[in-house]
């Protein structure tokens, strides 16, 4: 009988990518779901392209899957996942946490780049909207920022409820409420105060980001006002939910 | 580095483990030898699971010792993991995953080599060999314990720890896993057994503690424990056979009170 040694970091993330990349492709159905609510919208609202702008249409597109992602897909996984035990599994061989975690944050960023450029795509063919290469580039990063506020958010929630079926029902809540609030918002229809909220809020500072990420010419103290306080929501977010998560749900 | 043989392979010193102001374990001391499978006995919420939880670096305790093959899950977690195989109460990997796929991965997270060929040797040594494309939600629950078992043990691990496997199994399964501890045991691996069949303590354990109240009250090979006990009034009280059987003295020393 011999003593076994740790293995690579690199082989023992290898690994976890492959599965997580493989669970992730065996639930295609809801990656579909996460990318189609974006695009339906993108080509419904073709004709307010010309009025409000591309960057604003590509931008909300884009913002709405984020929050899907990170709200949606990324939390409810995860809290799934805790409660059968997968996590404890995983726990009791030779892995660090943050290898768990990186591996599937690494998917969630595969599919904020997915979802990006299907955005950007559709609005090419659909919409007609195109952007200079600055524009995508700096689009598909801000992409990136707006998305970890969102899996900073589902953190947070799988940190702060346990059971899997809540983690669902809350985080559809506030899919919902985040949609409507900050759309409604912006096309002026909540009046001045709730407007003002919600152009701060995570959803409208997300949105302000990407749609002045994608013209950059346009960007200025208001956007990076706009991006310093949308890191500080993905600090916060993500801060409290690994303070409060748990990898078991006992 | 090889194992000798002499020696513990895990030392438990006087484990404590609280839940808040609830004592779950309290100044747990045990050895599990080479080649040697050691059965855990307790009524629910004795303390049994939460001993597994700080072996296995799970839970941390309040104090206490716990050292997995020379290096102390404390100061060396993932070097005492890496020489742990765990099949857990809940055999739970993801659904989604095939049969071979769970192989692959926890090979890799073990850093053990594995060809198509040997995986396909491991899938016929466990009567698997069409399952391998098979997601294992698919798998009847003998057939996860197989695979629970093989995984736990696919690295070679000095010590395995077995959270009631034979839990829900027909008596063939659990012959079957009886047979593949017998053969762990005989190629020098330790096990760390809970159980509350006391069948099971009798027919695989070499040694076995009881603990209740989240100590151990005895320590003993089942039947030197039977014969200690045999005139105690407490287990002559509870006795139903005629003849003083483990799972009468594991009765007659946990009390007759049925625990939640």
């Amino acid at each position: 009988m011999s003593t076994t040694t740790i293995p690579s970091g690199r082989t023992v993330l290898s690994s976890l990518l492959r599965a997580d990349f493989t669970t992730q492709w065996r639930n295609r159905k809801s990656v579909v779901l996460i990318l189609l609510i974006p695009i339906v919208i993108l080509i419904s609202w073709k004709g307010l392209a010309f009025k409000l702008g591309g960057a604003f249409v590509l931008s909300n597109c884009i913002t709405i899957g984020l929050i899907a992602i990170g709200l949606m897909g990324y939390s409810n996984a995860v809290a799934r996942d805790r409660e059968k035990g997968i996590f404890q599994r995983l726990r009791v061989a030779p892995l660090t946490a943050w290898s768990i975690m990186a591996s599937r944050l690494t998917v969630q960023l595969a599919m904020i780049l997915l979802l990006t450029a299907a955005v950007f795509i559709a609005g090419f063919y659909a919409d007609h909207i195109s952007l200079s290469p600055a524009g995508y580039a700096v689009g598909f990063a801000m992409a990136f920022v707006g998305g970890s506020v969102y899996l900073g958010l589902g953190q947070a929630v799988v940190g702060l409820i346990k059971n899997a079926e809540t983690v669902s029902a809350v985080t559809r809540l506030v899919y919902f409420a985040f949609i409507m609030v900050g759309m409604l918002a912006d096309l002026g229809a909540l009046g001045n105060t709730i407007g003002n909220a919600a152009k701060w809020s995570p959803y409208g500072t997300v949105k302000m980001i990407l749609a002045n990420g994608m013209q950059p010419g346009t960007w200025n103290q208001h956007s990076s006002i706009a991006l310093a306080v949308t890191v500080g929501y993905a600090l916060v977010f993500s801060g409290l939910g690994i303070k409060w998560f748990r990898w078991s749900s006992r | 580095m090889l194992y000798p043989t002499n020696t513990a392979v895990l030392q438990v010193e006087g484990l404590h483990v609280n839940y808040g102001s609830f004592r779950a374990v309290v100044n747990v001391s045990f050895d599990v030898q080479v080649g040697e499978i050691f059965g855990l006995l307790g009524p629910n919420g004795a303390g049994k699971t939460s001993t597994l939880g700080a072996v296995e670096g799970l839970l941390h305790p309040q104090s206490g010792k716990i050292v997995v093959a020379g290096y102390n899950v404390q100061e060396n977690p993932l070097l005492a993991r890496a020489n742990l195989g765990v099949q857990l109460q809940a055999t739970n990997f993801q659904p989604e995953l095939t049969v071979s796929e769970i192989l692959q991965l926890y090979a890799g997270i073990y850093g053990v080599a594995i060809t198509k060929e040997k995986l396909q040797a491991i899938l016929a040594d466990i009567q698997l060999e069409d399952a391998g494309k098979k997601r294992f939600g698919q798998l009847s629950g003998g057939q996860q314990q197989r695979v629970s078992l093989v995984i736990a043990t696919i690295h070679h691990p000095p010590l395995i720890l077995l959270d009631e496997p034979t839990t829900g199994l027909d008596p063939q399964s659990r012959r079957q896993l009886w047979e593949r501890m017998e053969t762990l045991r005989a190629h020098n691996h330790a096990i760390l057994l809970t159980t509350h069949s006391m069948e099971e303590a009798e027919a695989v354990c070499d040694r076995i503690a009881i603990i209740d109240h989240g100590q151990i009250i005895a320590i003993d090979r089942p039947q030197t424990l039977v014969d200690k006990h045999r005139n105690d009034p407490e287990v002559i009280a509870v006795s139903r056979k005629g003849r003083i059987t483990l799972e009468d003295v594991f009765i007659g020393l946990t009390g007759r009170t049925v625990r939640s």
